[in-house]
């Protein structure tokens, strides 16, 4: 693939190995994926426990570095890149949903979701205007000022995924954000990304288990023992809301 | 900016953790209130301690002539124009801080009574001045102490009397080496008897008025000691330089502290800080590792939350900050609180005194090195000691945040973020 299409790709991987010195054996949780997501894709990525998913999304947030191979996001190399550049890069570019919506317990909804806006030092109105619009539009008005631990799963869910796009990242990764929420709070998050990857054209990176994720995802990534199996775009004008 | 976010941050999480926060601050809180406890009794006991000896022996300062500090000789004694020039010095230099002098002719003799003859210490004191520099009246068994006008008494420690078998109004002789170098002896009356619990001191000790010494041992106008008292021990030091300078054309005066007059006391002292040292270390060890403890439980429960610090973009140093400053912000309102409750403990049950009298047998346990600790010791405060915990509280909360803070900053963010059910 030449540079400029890795510039033009939200995330780009090339032979990428990830291999874990386990005993009696090493493991190898990502054989040789070569990826490339274009901007404002909808992407999930199936396959069963194992299959090496969860370590993929970590890959290309660079939470984990590759034994081998290389990966780009936006057209820049984070392969090597230094841990403080990483952080950076995190900060501007990419939005985290955890399945288990690692929402920070000792701040407020509201101030989980300004974290990254905080860091990137956008000032405080600003920061809360945008911050309550969002929240508007996902349905989080007035729980602004509670806890994590006073907000259903779904709410704290939403909160995690407002946290992850108020700030515009690039793209989104998201690990099986359905897996702990019942069908219909999955449906309405799933409503909710469907529609900033639309209205504001953020990518979206998903793992999952769930059907009905993959059923509106635009492109489907199929991962068995760490390999691409299978890599199908799908038609999803039937599956939107 | 974001340092600030993370102080923020950090202050958050300590404020916001309210029962965690507590459980931590508790250990410091203790630690810190027993701290300033055993220091203010042990400041309280050595104030007791350096107070009873000084105004046993010399004084806070004293003034002598060079060499009497080693010999304890009568050749060794401030003349009639030195101990002038002295006192001059004294009444010129030392305006607030002196509570007493008084002058003091001593020599080592012999008393001899019909049932025995001993080796005693013999001081011609003025009975005025030593009155309201020393305590030893306070002492008295029988009889009473000198008078001024008194001229053939004698004021005897109570061992002294047994083993010479006297009693007030008896008489004895005192038989010394006077300046002209002849063995001389003068006969004197018992006025009283007293006992000090210093064994040294009850066995040897013999007050007689100064001028008959200085007649008897043919030194007119002399000393052997100026004994000064201040109003604590920690005017020595100013007093000593003070007097020295405007004693400093004297070659024949030499001015000490109590810690040169009195190296015994000194070495007493520096030995029972040595223990408090130990004692306090031990504390602080055990202050160091209950927050040790409970800042890196705190850092093991919460690996999740600093892998989604980091995910979101903060570094590993920066999420280490927050660490650290979580242990620095709990440790100074441990500070203040501890300090609070120092104050609390020590001042609401020990401010009349902490009463060991029913520890030991007798009163004379607690003596030793020419002074004596009353078993009913007074807290003291003092603010260098105080400020001196609370910076040791400080150090070791943040010795006690480092290991942590670097456990988190080398967190692995992919591991940490693992979802567990």
């Amino acid at each position: 693939m030449s540079d400029t299409n890795t510039t033009q790709m939200a995330v780009r991987t090339d032979d990428v190995w990830k291999i874990y010195p386990m005993e009696p054996e090493p493991v190898e949780a990502v054989r040789g994926l070569t990826l490339a997501v274009e901007p404002g894709d909808f992407v999930a990525m199936a396959g069963p426990s194992g299959s090496g998913k969860t370590t993929v999304l970590n890959l290309l947030g660079g939470l984990t570095r590759p034994t081998r191979g290389r990966i780009w996001i936006g057209g820049e190399e984070i392969t090597d890149m230094s841990d403080k550049r990483l952080a950076y890069l995190r900060m501007e570019r990419i939005g985290f949903v955890f399945q288990a919506y690692n929402l920070l317990p000792v701040l407020t909804a509201l101030e989980n979701a300004e974290f990254t806006l905080l860091l990137k030092g956008v000032p405080a109105k600003e920061r809360h205007e945008r911050v309550r619009a969002l929240f508007r539009e996902i349905g989080l008005e007035g729980l602004e000022d509670r806890r994590p631990g006073k907000l259903s799963g779904g709410q704290q869910q939403r909160v995690a995924v407002a946290r992850a796009v108020v700030a515009d990242p690039a793209l989104v990764l998201a690990d099986e954000p359905t897996a702990n929420l019942d069908s219909t709070t999955s449906a309405a998050l799933l409503d909710i990304m469907d529609r900033l990857n639309r209205d504001h054209g953020t990518t979206f990176v998903f793992s999952t288990h769930d059907s009905r994720v993959m059923d509106r995802a635009r492109r489907l990534i199929t991962l068995v023992d760490g390999r691409i199996e299978s890599d199908v775009r799908r038609d999803t004008t039937d599956a939107a809301p | 900016m974001r340092a600030l976010i993370l102080l923020k941050l950090a202050a958050r999480s300590v404020g916001r953790n309210a029962r965690r926060s507590a459980l931590t601050a508790a250990a410091m809180v203790f630690g810190l209130a027993l701290l300033i406890l055993s220091r203010t009794l042990a400041e309280g006991a050595h104030e007791q301690w350096i107070e009873s000896a000084v105004r046993m022996g010399t004084g806070h300062v004293a003034i002598q002539a060079p060499g009497y500090l080693e010999s304890s000789d009568l050749d060794d004694r401030l003349g009639a124009a030195e101990s002038a020039r002295a006192i001059s010095a004294i009444e010129t230099v030392l305006t607030d801080e002196l509570v007493a002098w008084a002058p003091r002719l001593s020599v080592n003799g012999l008393a001899s009574s019909a049932a025995s003859a001993l080796p005693v210490r013999i001081e011609g004191v003025d009975p005025t001045r030593e009155r309201a520099f020393s305590d030893i009246e306070d002492k008295v068994q029988e009889g009473r102490y000198l008078e001024p006008g008194d001229r053939l008494h004698a004021y005897v420690g109570i061992e002294l009397a047994r083993r010479l078998d006297l009693k007030v109004g008896s008489r004895f002789v005192l038989t010394a080496q006077s300046a002209s170098g002849d063995i001389e002896g003068q006969l004197v009356r018992v006025s009283g008897i007293f006992r000090t619990f210093i064994p040294e001191v009850d066995q040897a000790l013999v007050h007689i008025p100064i001028e008959t010494a200085r007649e008897w041992l043919r030194t007119p106008g002399a000393a052997s000691t100026l004994a000064l008292l201040l109003r604590g021990a920690r005017e020595t030091d100013r007093a000593v330089e003070a007097l020295r300078g405007e004693l400093a054309a004297e070659p024949n005066v030499r001015v000490l502290g109590w810690r040169e007059a009195s190296a015994e006391l000194d070495a007493a002292l520096r030995i029972d800080d040595y223990g408090d040292y130990v004692f306090h270390s031990i504390l602080f060890a055990i202050v160091a590792l209950a927050v040790l403890n409970a800042v890196m439980m705190s850092v093991l429960g919460r690996r999740r939350e600093f892998g989604v610090l980091q995910a979101l973009g903060l570094t590993g140093a920066e999420t280490g900050m927050i660490v650290f400053g979580e242990g620095i912000f709990l440790t100074a309102v441990s500070g203040a609180v501890g300090v609070v409750a120092g104050f609390i403990l020590t001042w609401g049950f020990f401010r009349n005194g902490l009463d060991l009298s029913r520890l030991v047998d007798s009163e004379a346990a607690f003596a030793g090195a020419g002074g004596i600790i009353d078993p009913v010791i007074i807290p003291v405060f003092h603010t260098d000691q105080i400020l001196l915990s609370v910076y040791f509280i400080l150090i070791i909360g943040a010795l006690s945040a480092t290991y942590p803070a670097w456990r988190a900053s080398k967190l692995d963010v992919a591991e940490a973020m693992k979802f567990e059910q």
